[in-house]
């Protein structure tokens, strides 16, 4: 009995240490002002919502991430529970890594890929 | 100190090792366009051994910093036989060959429950040493300044001894040299060693600073640029590449002052200074200008 719950307990381990990693998803308009976008961000951990978290939120291009990246801006608190809100004011089109630096209640950082046109942002998989 | 500010001073960090290690072979008469390759394995490797081993930074750094070693006298083995121009193209090759291996290097674990690695073009996650040890961004700042403060003590140092002149005898008149008793290739085998190391250095403080890395991190951009702050900045003294990503990271992308236009503005004043001044802002003249002027 002893045995089965210490093994159920390992097993379990690693699906916790997972469910404790954050997760976002990034969805951006285009202003209609070159390169700007109105982004919006939903923040979860295991599924519910992460509220309260201080995001900083820029933007690298991946060939050139040390020189080429944008102004980090704070994102605000949107409307929904774990939902935040930023502009994007990028330097061109093409395929970005937004980075989100989370402050607060968690402390990470998070590392999106997505391809901005002139609609918007789509997520990025190579 | 707002966090932009903390950012860029960091971002000129790091660039700094790689052009260091770019200067370093510039004044052994060496000019590479590869030395993103040592600082892709430098954070490749770094990367590994603390997140998929749990290894502290500072030995991460040690052991990356031996594999970048490592890799650049491999490299140099055959390279450093060729004279100007081919050994340049083949440094181009050589990383070029390095960017394709990490596209290739697909080397994961599991680690609390998320899978850990390269993965190829998807590139490397979850290099979180620095959110998991607690160290705030400008600490890790400090760290960066701190042990740039040792390399360019480094550098000082060998640059007022037996070995600095020797180094630069070898990079200004490699015959003159040999017919002095000087073992050439050896010589510069140690310089690029050394050179792989510095940039490893750099590169294992990026993907911990970025807590991502993929291939793409280490194309040519970034090999064109390590040798263009230390052809701007001046081959006279190590602050000649330390000038060259101020000029450019600090004062350009800093200030956004040229925005859109920055790459031109950079790629103009490259091509300004090569006519005006081949060997840089702070080159040998200004370098004994101001040593006896300064006290």
């Amino acid at each position: 009995m002893v045995k089965s719950a210490l093994t159920l307990i390992f097993l379990l381990l690693p699906a916790l240490a997972h469910a404790q990693t954050p997760q976002a998803d990034l969805r951006c308009i285009a202003t209609g002002t070159d390169f700007v976008y109105d982004c919006t961000i939903r923040l979860s951990r295991a599924g519910k919502p992460l509220e309260g978290v201080q995001i900083t939120v820029g933007a690298d291009m991946p060939s050139m991430p040390m020189a080429h990246n944008t102004r980090p801006e704070q994102a605000r608190s949107g409307t929904l529970p774990g939902e935040y809100k930023v502009r994007l004011d990028l330097e061109m089109l093409g395929e970005w890594a937004v980075k989100l630096r989370l402050g607060g209640p968690v402390r990470d950082q998070l590392i999106l890929h997505y391809e901005f046109d002139s609609k918007g942002a789509s997520p990025k998989r190579r | 100190m707002d966090a932009y500010t903390i950012g860029v001073l960091t971002n000129i960090g790091l660039f700094s090792f790689v052009a260091l290690s770019a200067y370093l072979l510039l004044v052994a008469g060496e000019l590479s366009f590869g030395q993103q390759a040592f600082f892709g394995v430098g954070a490749y490797a770094g990367g590994i051994f603390t997140a998929m081993y749990g290894w502290p930074l500072p030995l991460a750094a040690l052991a990356a910093m031996t594999l970048g070693a490592l890799a650049q006298f491999l490299v140099g083995l055959p390279t450093l036989r060729l004279r100007g121009l081919y050994f340049a193209m083949s440094t181009l090759a050589a990383a070029e060959m390095a960017r394709i291996l990490f596209e290739l290097l697909h080397f994961q674990r599991e680690v609390k429950g998320e899978l850990t690695g390269p993965d190829g073009t998807q590139g490397f996650r979850g290099i979180r040493w620095i959110f998991e040890h607690g160290i705030e961004p400008i600490d890790y700042l400090g760290m960066v300044v701190g042990l740039l403060a040792v390399v360019l003590a480094g550098f000082f140092l060998v640059e007022r001894s037996r070995l600095g002149a020797t180094l630069r005898g070898v990079g200004q008149d490699p015959e003159l040299a040999a017919s002095l008793g000087i073992d050439i290739q050896r010589v510069k085998l140690g310089v690029a060693a050394a050179a792989g190391a510095l940039a490893a250095l750099g590169g294992v403080l990026y993907a911990h600073h970025n807590t991502y890395i993929e291939p793409r991190n280490f194309d040519i951009m970034l090999g064109v640029h390590s040798l263009a702050y230390a052809l701007i900045g001046g081959l006279g003294t190590a602050f000649g590449p330390l000038l060259g990503v101020v000029l450019d990271i600090g004062a350009l992308e800093g200030s956004r002052v040229f925005h859109d236009y920055r790459m031109i503005v950079f790629g103009g004043l490259v091509a300004l200074l090569l006519v005006f001044r081949p060997r840089g802002l702070l080159d040998e003249r200004m370098v004994r200008w101001l040593r006896a002027r300064l006290p």
